[in-house]
């Protein structure tokens, strides 16, 4: 199988702030990675470099076998970032007639990636007429006109409505079966879940976690439990395998590696205890925990 | 390849202009009217100049094209994320940066045609074709470095900033550099820093075509001011935030 990413111990500061501390993550081609951390974990920091909006302080991106600081390189790319307006004076079909131009591919390919997104009615709309999550196809739009080896979608879905992110959903997986290598960060991360082959998580500017979803749920604080009970808190955040514990009142709301530990401690000094549930923690709750339990080992 | 993706550049500055009217009333309504205002006032006294009066108002209009047009819009790209997507495509940095200087000229021949159309209008000036032609000429070329500068603030600054620093910049370079008044009616110390000007050497080379003037300093003038403005643009781009 072809590595169409492979990022190799990469660094970045803004003065002081650490955003990159020594990531290292691949794509293979035809492979969907989804890149999952709180904000500021340095997601959007990786991204830039990936797609060679920034030179990291150290390590190296490749595209391919290139460095996406060439043109010819982020030619192979296809991207849709965060915060783009268009330009209020073109249309949709300049836009994307444009894109072809500039990845040197023969302008048919522009009409293609149109009615690939659903965009040939809105051809002659000002782009930035569009709403939100028109406006995000036309970015993919403009990213699939080359055939990309890789996508780089930065919060793709942020703004569009269920029936638009299906179908986004649905176009990524038909490249992705063709073989274009994808990655993606998004903050809805049970979709992440449902349609990553790989999740890595990012953390503070390093990788806290990678693995098949399976994988994470299986080997990070999968359990959660909440109760009603007079034990205090602090005793059981003491109690082993427990990663997070959030308290009100007498409800409690326990993530942990394990869920029996948790139970017997609490029927233990409580026998009156209350609403018990034992869960499966999901992705979302496995992804707040382990970045919680960072942030209280680094202070 | 290069040539279509230069070409579609070219082509999306020039519908920015066209398709941006606000834009054409500052660019093309303000020299044209200066002129055509002073014509009228003073058009008697410049019928023994006839086309000589072309150049400083003709100067100030290309001026005001070339010096506000790229900055502005390439602010305008930098601020909405636009020129973060050129970036990514993968189209070189120089075709950016020229796709938005070239577009200014016909923008600038626009200008410079309205300027000509206004004075015939008025009437009472004589004009030679080829001396007016010639005159085009040196100005459309003469005042491309200018748009370096103009792409450099552009990549700096937000839109609204630019407007106002590069009309801060043109209105003071016009007036000291002697295009709305002759450097007698100036303060001793404005018109001696106008002759310093770039944009003052500007207008002596337009005139070279009228009165057979030396040329040389003035062109070697405008070869520095286009040294100094690629380079400045060229550093301003590559570190802007895009």
């Amino acid at each position: 199988m072809t590595t169409v990413l492979t990022v190799r111990d990469v660094r970045h500061a803004y003065g002081d702030n650490i955003a990159l501390d020594g990531v290292t993550l691949s794509v293979e081609a035809g492979e969907l990675v989804a890149l999952l951390g709180p904000n500021g974990a340095g997601k959007t920091t990786l991204v830039r470099s990936i797609i060679g909006l920034l030179q990291p302080s150290a390590g190296s991106v490749r595209v391919v076998d290139g460095s996406p600081s060439q043109a010819v390189v982020r030619r192979r790319l296809g991207v849709v970032q965060q915060d783009v307006g268009f330009p209020t004076t073109l249309t949709v079909r300049e836009v994307v007639v444009g894109a072809a131009a500039r990845a040197g591919v023969d302008r048919s390919r522009a009409k293609a990636a149109m009615e690939e997104m659903g965009l040939s009615g809105l051809a002659k709309r000002r782009a930035s007429d569009l709403s939100g999550g028109q406006q995000q196809r036309l970015q993919l739009a403009m990213g699939l006109v080359a055939d990309p080896v890789l996508l780089v979608l930065d919060e793709p879905t942020a703004g569009l409505d269920a029936a638009s992110r299906k179908a986004f959903w649905a176009t990524l997986d038909a490249r992705r079966r063709q073989g274009t290598g994808v990655l993606l960060t998004t903050h809805i991360v049970e979709e992440a879940a449902a349609l990553a082959d790989r999740v890595v998580v990012l953390h503070q500017g390093r990788v806290v976690a990678e693995g098949t979803p399976a994988e994470l749920r299986r080997t990070l604080p999968g359990r959660r439990v909440t109760a009603r009970t007079s034990v205090p808190a602090e005793v059981l955040r003491a109690v082993d395998g427990v990663v997070s514990v959030a308290a009100r009142d007498e409800e409690v709301d326990i993530t942990a590696t394990e869920a029996e530990p948790v139970v017997r401690t609490m029927l233990e000094l409580d026998p009156a205890v209350s609403d018990l549930v034992v869960a499966t923690a999901s992705l979302d709750e496995v992804l707040i925990a382990l970045t919680e339990t960072k942030e209280e080992l680094v202070a | 390849m290069r040539a279509r993706a230069m070409w579609l550049e070219i082509k999306d500055e020039l519908l920015g202009i066209l398709r941006e009217p606000t834009a054409l009333f500052f660019s093309v309504l303000m020299p044209v009217g200066f002129f055509t205002f002073f014509a009228a006032m003073f058009g008697d006294t410049w019928n023994d100049a006839g086309t000589a009066m072309i150049v400083p108002f003709g100067t100030f209009g290309v001026l005001a094209v070339v010096l506000m047009n790229p900055g502005i819009g390439m602010a305008d790209a930098r601020q909405r994320g636009w020129l973060r997507v050129k970036r990514v495509s993968g189209i070189p940095l120089w075709m950016t940066l020229i796709a938005k200087v070239t577009a200014s000229i016909p923008y600038a021949l626009a200008v410079l045609g309205a300027i000509t159309a206004s004075a015939v209008l008025v009437g009472g000036m004589q004009f030679h074709l080829g001396e007016v032609a010639a005159v085009f000429a040196v100005l459309v070329l003469g005042v491309l470095p200018f748009a370096f500068f103009s792409l450099a603030i552009g990549s700096r600054v937000g839109t609204n900033a630019a407007a106002a620093i590069l009309n801060a910049i043109l209105m003071p370079a016009a007036i000291a550099s002697g295009l709305w008044f002759p450097f007698e009616m100036l303060p001793d110390m404005v018109a001696r820093i106008g002759r310093a000007l770039p944009t003052y050497h500007l207008a002596q080379l337009a005139m070279r075509p009228l009165d057979g003037g030396a040329w040389m300093g003035h062109l070697l003038v405008l070869a520095a001011t286009a040294a100094v403005g690629a380079a400045l643009a060229l550093m301003a781009y590559r570190s802007a935030r895009l």
